[in-house]
């Protein structure tokens, strides 16, 4: 099991962008057992795991939670009710990853102060595009660093969980309608960019994509800070144009060095210009 | 009042059966208050948990004043440097400002004159602003006193209130004087150029304006 790298052959955004799309290897066969009944480890006995580094480090911490989450993501994704009753919305799934819980072990060992996940309210997912937003804080101010702004897409039979997805509210609903009036005719995916685009290159955009045509149990996952140059080269910022970055993959890593990419996001540890950032996707 | 026509409208996207649209920005540095205050007056709630907001948000709450129905669109900001080109961007149309420091936190004070000419910078001219002076509930960590912050309101033009999200002090009290406000220019420029409303309004806002009422309300 584990998390794949690839890098595009030929990526609209490979000069001057920083981009690598990944996915997650599905580990196991299709699971006729609801997932709670799963014989893998669920992301809760994983957190009560005691945890095995010092205190401080959070970057082990931050990688047991992403691993966990897509772990316990793909489980959902995978199961097949054999009495078709068991359907967790998309919404559920969506926070699945962002889900307090997830988290709170960062919390529990008083690393709050150095790292945030912040789950999008229903108004924000619409204006920002966004489900959640990663950030890298710095003390004392508590300021991002750095940012990953994470939006989930979904299977077209799961797509009504997307940002557009109206709450059960009438007050909700109202001000998610107003929210849509406010994003004009731009698609989710394009305010996701404008938002990151707009806060800086220390802000990245993740598309993480929850199955794909072919391979519906996998979270597949494209991130860049250089999304906007397809709007130079006047292309339309959507999912399609997001999952052609999977087409040619040629490039596989594992699970720990989608984590280790994301942390390197996180701490900015990337040096010099974004060119060789694109390239260190390329090297295993 | 060239933004009336903007104001009094039907074609909004939700509940469209309001007789004007505020549209209203409450700003400042970060942690003065701003999403708790927009809590408290929205929802009636307060926690003391600090969540830096992310970008932008907003809620939508409706008010009735001489029996006009009045939707307020309440946008809460970052306050952090980080996201100020997304939310100057939402100064555009604004009608009114709540300008928020804490009182105790000098720095939060001392960058009120920096957004007063944000505000001047990226809004319109008519916009109404309240300078509020949050977390009065703190006294004993006061380092900004009230005169200090009505003498500033009043070199800067703007009203003043002292505020307390977490003891909902002055909340409601701050929205509905902007809102007379608002409302007051609007009659002004009703009565300097009757021609800027697409049709002749029924009433003015300020016709023996009682006080602003809440639906069910006997006060």
């Amino acid at each position: 099991m584990g998390l794949k790298f690839s890098q595009p052959p030929s990526s609209p955004f490979k000069a001057p962008g920083f981009l690598s799309s990944f996915r997650r290897a599905s580990s196991r066969q299709p699971s006729f057992n609801p997932p709670l009944q799963s014989l893998h480890p669920s992301i809760f006995s994983t957190l009560r795991r005691p945890p095995a580094v010092k205190p401080g480090d959070f970057i082990p911490l931050f990688s047991d939670c992403v691993s966990a989450a897509s772990s316990r993501t793909q489980e959902y994704l995978g199961f097949q009710d054999p009495e078709d009753k068991f359907h967790p919305s998309p919404e559920t799934l969506t926070q699945v990853p962002s889900a307090p819980r997830t988290f709170q072990k960062h919390v529990s060992l008083n690393m709050a102060d150095a790292f945030s996940c912040t789950a999008m309210t229903p108004e924000q997912r619409v204006l920002l595009g966004a489900d959640w937003v990663w950030a890298l804080l710095e003390k004392p101010t508590k300021t991002p660093k750095v940012q990953i702004a994470v939006q989930v897409l979904h299977l077209p039979r799961r797509k009504e969980a997307e940002p557009t997805e109206a709450p059960s509210s009438d007050s909700r609903s109202e001000s998610v309608q107003m929210a849509r009036l406010e994003g004009g005719h731009r698609s989710v995916q394009e305010r996701l960019v404008d938002f990151c685009s707009s806060v800086g290159k220390d802000c990245y955009a993740l598309f993480l994509f929850f199955g794909r045509k072919n391979d519906r149990e996998n979270v597949y996952g494209v991130l860049s800070n250089n999304f906007e140059a397809a709007v130079g080269k006047c292309s339309k910022i959507d999912r399609t144009l997001i999952e052609n970055f999977f087409k040619g993959s040629r490039y596989l890593h594992t699970c720990s060095f989608i984590v280790i990419v994301l942390i390197k996001c996180l701490k900015k540890s990337f040096t010099g210009d974004v060119m060789n950032n694109a390239s260190a996707f390329n090297v295993k | 009042m060239a933004a009336t026509q903007d104001m009094k409208g039907k074609g909004e996207g939700g509940d469209q059966n309001f007789d004007y649209m505020f549209k209203l920005l409450i700003i400042g540095n970060s942690s003065v208050g701003k999403t708790s205050f927009l809590f408290r007056y929205a929802d009636d709630a307060f926690t003391s948990a600090f969540v830096s907001t992310v970008g932008i948000d907003f809620k939508v709450k409706t008010v009735y004043k001489n029996d006009k129905r009045i939707k307020l669109q309440i946008w809460d900001t970052a306050g952090q440097e980080r996201y100020r080109t997304i939310t100057t961007a939402y100064y555009r149309g604004a009608m009114g400002f709540i300008l928020m420091y804490d009182i105790t936190n000098e720095e939060s004070f001392g960058a009120v004159q920096d957004w007063s000419t944000q505000i001047k910078t990226y809004s319109w001219d008519n916009a109404q602003v309240v300078l509020a002076g949050n977390k009065c509930d703190m006294d004993e960590e006061r380092v900004v006193s009230v005169d200090s912050g009505r003498l500033l309101a009043e070199q800067l033009g703007f009203e003043f209130f002292e505020t307390s999200a977490k003891d909902n002090i002055n909340v409601k009290q701050t929205f509905e004087r902007l809102v007379d406000l608002i409302c007051d220019k609007m009659s002004e420029s009703l009565d300097a150029d009757p021609a800027v409303t697409t049709g002749a309004p029924t009433a003015k806002l300020t016709d023996s304006a009682p006080p602003l009422q809440q639906p069910g309300c006997n006060c």
